[in-house]
């Protein structure tokens, strides 16, 4: 379920090596990392169930199709049974979905045997986006679509785990990550329909769930909408004018907008 | 046993007698140690009817299973009915004593009866030694501790009370290993009652762990866990606890006046921002503690240690003061006359206020800084108008017809939260067991620090079964004997793995948390007893009846009775908050 996380321009392999033994004591699905912690995160991990994932076009999916099929190739041979690549975001903005469709089946061709994850990074994509990249990742042959980054103006809410799951259907994974930091947020994650979570507070998750245990419908009491909203942290200065426009539109019209008020005061 | 070193001794100042206290074999088990295995102990030799500073009444050092053997396990209990509150009470101090009382060969001391001079305690190798104290009466903490290491050993680790303490000051405090406190409650104050000074430890022994290969991988996971933490990792060892100035600020709930309003306007010039760019010399931590929150400061004057974050409140936003280095001073002054920041700083924003409304004779001005350790002075040495400040602000109050204005909870002062903006943190308050506290259950994490999630801090939804969860997990961690700062961190399976890998037992989750039940009932039943019912958990009208003028926490009010019930029916008590009878029975107490 979880895909244990590292991905900092700064980690080095002593944080690596506790990342795989941090896997394995807690027996976390997979860790992802960055291509050049590949080979190691393997010879780490050999005789245990965890699997490594690579990401791939990291963190703009700016690079070209060429690029990122070499990325993945290397990750595979070095060990790597799961891709995470970015997606041509200006692509699908521009709706070039030929683009952004052959930049994806790009990456399942070279990943094979690997499966595909692709990210979609959604704080920078409308609803009807999201849905067209979910659709183009489905065509191109990937297994999972997931929501972000964590390097984007924000990461995964319920809303588009929810949409995105509701576009992909069952039989394709849906991965929430990004600012996934307690046992609540994973919930939430996981009562919207995703079925990995890609964390870097995993240890910090399996931590509070010992506290779930006890009281946890106090644990888990419904809350404020606008706190798990996307709308509630839209940037002008980290989002493209349209896509920011589009979520503080949305929160206008928003049906919690009357009886949720007071948090705007 | 690992863990444990299965000896507890007892001396009774009195006559001089020692022994060694036989426990019975299940109680390690049912009660741990430090405060739960004190207030069990207390339990069994005092009445509800104990006068605190009479010489029968028992002060207890304890430790617990962990002391010695993993992270921030230096820190000990003291408990003892508080004179301040007359509830049962244990104070929590951080630094080595506890670990060094175990290389010295104990896992706690009981001291009874009243020496017929001043005596301080030498134990080293499991066995005690009273030692003449008379040419230490009278000095101030930290020389105190250079005394008594220069009569002993250098190693030692001593802990001991100033003046505030020999002259029976009610919220006298404990310090040890320089300015670490066990502040709450007035311990220093019974401590003085039995003419002791200080207690000096020190010793080589080997605390016993069951499994170290175990605890080997453990403590190299908790330090991963303990640096990714945002507040353990970079919050506290960045800025100290003083990092929640600006946070609570923020929040406006950081109470200025005496808690008349919750927005401080000058809370950045008093922040752990400011402290760290003006005051800071360095970091520093207590016995095997990789968070390091401590502050070792200087000012134009004097160097010391802090402030904390209550401490600069309690010394500077509450009573309006922004002058930081007179806070800092303030201060340091508390740590060397040994007294509890918080209700000193509790007591004078009461005077403030009854002097603001002309009903106390005294010359006080919201933010007077310059007069502001000559109060603190007076109060430890009980002088002028000192002697009414030395018993807190509920008698004060109460002397001068204004019970209202003292800000307190069983006659505890409450600290730096505002309960107005944070429901659960307000029914923590309320239902603590020795007052007005804000470590017996800090919602605080939940509320605002979003640990381990984020709770609706103006809902009363689910706050009591949070509230009950917190204060048993506390009960527990402080009779494991470990800092809190670890619960921002971690949860209870972890602390469960530690003992069970410590002592080599098979605790559960589930046993560990029904142990904190036990011990936070026990506790109930005992300030039951003492006459304490639901009249007694309550607040000060102001949190109940005024709304906060400003801030994002304005016109907030505390919902306290539609929680109080809740939190009754959970705890198993009856409505007027008396401990039932199934209950005592299911938690074999």
């Amino acid at each position: 379920m979880i895909d244990h996380t590292e991905l900092s321009a700064h980690s080095g392999e002593k944080k690596i090596t506790q990342l795989c033994n941090e896997a394995r004591t807690f027996g976390f699905f997979a860790v992802c990392i960055n291509p050049v912690w590949v080979r190691t995160a393997s010879e780490k991990l050999q005789g245990s169930e965890v699997v490594v994932c690579s990401v791939v076009g990291f963190p703009l999916g700016a690079s070209t199709s060429q690029a990122k099929a070499f990325e993945a190739r290397q990750a595979v041979a070095a060990g790597a049974r799961e891709i995470d690549m970015v997606i041509n975001v200006g692509a699908l903005r521009e709706k070039k979905e030929d683009l952004a469709g052959s930049d994806i089946r790009a990456v399942v061709e070279a990943s094979h045997p690997a499966l595909v994850k692709v990210i979609l990074e959604t704080c920078y994509l409308t609803d009807e986006e999201i849905v067209s990249g979910c659709e183009l990742a489905v065509a191109a042959g990937a297994k999972f679509v997931k929501t972000s980054t964590g390097f984007g103006a924000f990461g995964a809410f319920p809303d588009h785990v929810c949409l995105m799951r509701r576009t992909v259907g069952p039989d394709i994974g849906v991965k929430a990550s990004g600012g996934i930091r307690n046992f609540k947020d994973a919930w939430r994650m996981i009562q919207a329909g995703a079925s990995r979570l890609g964390v870097s507070a995993s240890v910090a998750i399996v931590e509070g769930l010992s506290l779930l245990q006890f009281a946890p419908f106090a644990w888990l009491e419904d809350e404020i909408p606008c706190h798990i909203c996307p709308s509630r942290y839209a940037s002008l200065d980290k989002q493209p004018k349209a896509v920011y426009a589009y979520y503080k539109k949305k929160c206008l019209t928003c049906r919690h907008l009357d009886m949720y008020n007071r948090f705007y005061e | 046993m690992s863990g444990w070193l299965g000896k507890i001794a007892k001396v009774d100042l009195s006559s001089g007698q020692q022994e060694i206290v036989p426990i019975p074999a299940d109680w390690q088990r049912r009660y741990l140690g430090g405060r739960g295995l004190g207030v069990k102990l207390y339990t069994t030799l005092c009445s509800p009817a104990t006068d605190p500073l009479a010489a029968d009444n028992a002060l207890i050092f304890m430790t617990g299973p962990l002391n010695g053997t993993v992270m921030t396990s230096g820190r000990y209990q003291v408990i003892s009915r508080s004179p301040l509150t007359l509830t049962i009470c244990d104070s929590s101090s951080g630094g080595s004593f506890g670990a060094v009382l175990k290389q010295a060969g104990l896992d706690g001391l009981i001291i009874q009866g009243r020496a017929k001079s001043p005596v301080f305690l030498a134990i080293h190798e499991g066995k005690i030694e009273i030692r003449d104290a008379g040419h230490l009466w009278g000095l101030n903490t930290q020389q105190t501790q250079r005394a008594v290491i220069g009569e002993t050993d250098r190693k030692a680790s001593v802990a001991c009370i100033g003046p505030a303490g020999e002259n029976q000051v009610l919220f006298a405090s404990i310090l040890n290993d320089k300015d670490r406190a066990a502040g709450r409650g007035g311990m220093g104050a019974v401590m003085g009652s039995k003419n002791l000074k200080a207690l000096a430890v020190y010793g080589n022994r080997e605390v016993p762990v069951a499994n170290p290969e175990a605890m080997k991988n453990l403590t190299a996971r908790l330090d991963r866990i303990v640096d990714k933490n945002p507040v353990t990792g970079k919050s506290l060892p960045v800025l100290g606890t003083s990092v929640l100035v600006n946070v609570m600020n923020a929040h406006g709930m950081f109470p200025v006046h005496n808690f008349r309003r919750g927005v401080f306007n000058d809370a950045e010039g008093i922040s752990g921002e400011k402290i760290a760019e003006s005051l800071l010399q360095r970091q520093s931590a207590c016995y095997k503690c990789p968070i390091a929150c401590g502050r070792s400061t200087k000012t134009n004057n004097k160097q010391g240690e802090g402030p904390e974050y209550e401490s600069v409140w309690a010394l500077g936003a509450n009573l309006g003061i922004s002058d930081l280095a007179a806070i800092t001073e303030a201060n340091y002054a508390c740590n060397e006359l040994g007294l509890d920041t918080i209700t000193m700083g509790g007591t004078l924003g009461c005077a403030m206020e009854l002097a603001a409304e002309g009903v106390f004779p005294g010359d006080f001005h919201w933010g007077d800084a310059g007069s502001l350790s000559s109060w603190i002075e007076d109060t430890a040495w009980q002088r002028g108008i000192g002697a009414e400040l030395a018993q807190g602000s509920r008698r004060l109050a109460e002397k001068y017809g204004r019970p209202e204005a003292a800000m307190q909870v069983k006659g505890l002062e409450i600290p730096a939260y505002d309960p107005r903006g944070a429901q659960g943190m307000a029914l923590a308050f309320a239902t603590s067991n020795r007052g007005g506290c804000h470590m017996r259950a800090y919602l605080i994490g939940p509320e605002i620090l979003g640990h381990p999630v984020f709770l609706d801090r103006f809902s009363t939804a689910g706050k009591a079964e949070i509230v009950a969860l917190f204060q048993d997990i506390s009960a527990l961690v402080d009779s494991l004997t470990l800092c809190r700062f670890l619960q921002l961190a971690v949860g209870i399976s972890t602390f469960t793995e530690m003992l069970n890998g410590v002592t080599g037992l098979d605790f559960s989750d589930e046993e560990l948390l029904r142990v904190g039940r036990r011990i936070y009932t026990l506790e109930r039943s005992f300030n039951v007893q003492a006459g304490f019912n639901r009249r007694d958990d309550s607040l000060p009208p102001r949190f109940l009846q005024e709304k906060l003028p400003e801030g994002p926490s304005r016109n907030r009010v505390v919902q306290l009775d539609e929680m109080l019930d809740r939190y009754y029916a959970i705890r198993g008590w009856d409505g007027n908050g008396v401990p039932l009878p199934q209950t005592i029975e299911t938690l074999g107490l």
